[in-house]
């Protein structure tokens, strides 16, 4: 029995076992004016329903593309731009005030602009998603390429390698172990700023279409007030998220055996 | 002469795309879509004569100030407990990575249920937003504490309370310091997001409130507002870590982005 006590696992599961206890009985015994409170039990029907009816998975797909649909667009930007900011002192000197003017503007910040531009679409939020991802993305390139070995990039130098053979075949296989990391941050910030993005188009344009489990949730908290199921959009939030880092990090991982 | 050079750049990009934006926004001669950069000054101009601007500002920083205050008050604590007892991280741990993905603008719907528009939705927001950062830190500062030292102090019998106070707290702060300012930012960017949707005043929401009466060159003042001040908590806090804690200067500075 203490040996079993003191087994990681079983520590892990204690505190959060007894809270959702809790949490359970608390939501049984409050009075009838509480009856909207979510329980665990409650959460566990409505996260059934939604899974069970295709609503939340298809919100999470909708969400998710958005998020792939951004992550590409950035990616394409800012590691090129990365590589070459981070080879070239000149160009980074130059372009560098402009990336720090914009990099402390949170993405939420400029949904405003991205609504009136592009309406409340999927285009905004791909524009947010995008802004989101752009600035951890390059400035980790910009770092990867500054670790890069010196003495390969002399080597390359002295053979006469062209300037883009070096970039792509000395440079960004340096620097991508740090790329990795920039896209871990960036796809973490772009789900966030999906969420974010979905709500906000959600409660400011009186639930017009544009879906995802951002809007989802509002529509449970501004329609119907169904609080269980805003509890299972979280904890679906929470998933993704969990699952889009794991999920990153070992293509990453799989993908470059000499950054492990 | 060297900052001078650097300065020197700075402004001359900053003023080649203020040109270009110029030239663009006259291409599209549409002032709601994309008014130019002095329409956006004279925006800013007239936001600040009517002390509007800093009204906001003073709402939306004092709602992070009360946030910070909370969260440091809640994850220090629990942060260096976390990293001295084995046991408390064991327990501690997987709650907190379990609902450290759920981002906190994902708890703005049941938030706005619990405490309706107001102060308090911000304020818990961006308290729950700097928590994580804030509290990670401070386990990962006290692990990072050398063993010897504490070794060194127990070996010459100091107390338990004393090794605490006198060489696990200022080893630890540095890392400390760096938690800080990730918190800072992390609710920095959840304050728009919550004064967005859920507050009555603030940047966020005079962001959207000169959007709902498209009036861009006032939207565009504010969300550069936000950027400066972002900026500004930023600088602020890594000058005081350089004052503080000279002795680990450019060490964290690299690793904290």
């Amino acid at each position: 029995m203490s040996r079993l006590a003191t087994h990681p696992l079983v520590r892990a599961a204690i505190l959060p076992i007894l809270l959702i206890a809790i949490w359970q009985v608390a939501g049984m015994l409050v009075g009838p004016e509480l009856k909207r409170m979510p329980t665990p039990s409650k959460v566990l029907t409505a996260a059934i329903d939604l899974i069970g009816s295709g609503d939340l998975p298809a919100a999470i797909g909708q969400s998710l593309t958005r998020v792939f649909g951004g992550f590409v667009v950035a990616a394409l930007v800012a590691v090129p731009l990365g590589l070459v900011m981070g080879s070239s002192r000149t160009v980074e000197r130059n372009l560098d005030p402009l990336i720090e003017s914009f990099r402390p503007v949170a993405a939420i910040a400029v949904l405003p602009l991205a609504i009136l531009w592009m309406g409340t679409g999927t285009a905004a939020a791909i524009f947010i998603v995008s802004y989101a991802a752009f600035f951890p993305l390059v400035i980790n390139t910009i770092a990867g390429v500054k670790r890069v070995d010196r003495n390969l990039l002399q080597a390359a130098a002295t053979m006469g390698l062209a300037k883009v053979t070096t970039l792509r075949t000395v440079v960004f296989p340096g620097a991508l172990p740090s790329i990795g990391v920039g896209m871990r941050i960036a796809l973490g910030v772009a789900w966030t700023a999906i969420i974010a993005a979905e709500l906000a188009v959600g409660a400011k344009s009186g639930g017009g279409g544009s879906g995802g489990v951002g809007q989802m949730m509002f529509v449970f908290y501004a329609y119907s007030v169904e609080l269980n199921r805003i509890v299972v959009c979280m904890i679906a939030v929470g998933v993704v998220a969990y699952l889009l880092d794991r999920g990153l990090r070992a293509v990453l991982s799989w993908g470059m055996p000499w950054a492990r | 002469m060297k900052a001078l050079a650097g300065i020197g750049i700075y402004l001359r990009t900053l003023t080649v795309a203020a040109l270009l934006w110029a030239a663009l926004s006259w291409k599209v001669g549409n002032p709601v879509l994309l008014p130019s950069p002095l329409a956006v000054a004279e925006g800013l101009w007239e936001l600040a004569l009517e002390l509007e601007l800093f009204e906001n500002a003073a709402i939306s920083l004092g709602r992070m100030l009360i946030s910070l205050t909370l969260a440091s008050l809640l994850a220090i604590p629990l942060g260096f407990w976390m990293g001295m007892s084995r046991l408390t991280e064991n327990l501690v741990d997987p709650l907190i990575e379990g609902l450290r993905p759920i981002s906190g603008i994902a708890w703005i719907p049941l938030a706005l249920f619990i405490f309706g528009i107001g102060n308090a939705l911000p304020i818990f927001i961006m308290t729950y937003a700097a928590f994580f950062p804030i509290v990670l830190g401070t386990v990962a500062g006290v692990h990072a504490v050398d063993r010897r030292l504490v070794n060194v102090a127990r070996t010459m019998g100091v107390p338990p309370r004393t090794i605490v106070m006198r060489v696990v707290v200022p080893a630890a702060i540095p890392p400390l310091l760096v938690a800080i300012r990730l918190g800072t930012a992390a609710a920095w960017t959840a304050v728009v997001a919550a004064e967005l949707i859920g507050a009555p005043s603030g940047l966020g929401y005079a962001i959207e409130w000169y959007r709902g009466l498209l009036m861009t060159p006032k939207v565009m003042a504010y969300i550069a507002t936000i950027g400066v001040l972002g900026f500004a908590c930023d600088a602020l806090l890594r000058a005081l870590n350089r004052k503080l804690t000279p002795w680990r200067l450019g060490l964290d500075e690299e690793r904290s982005r």
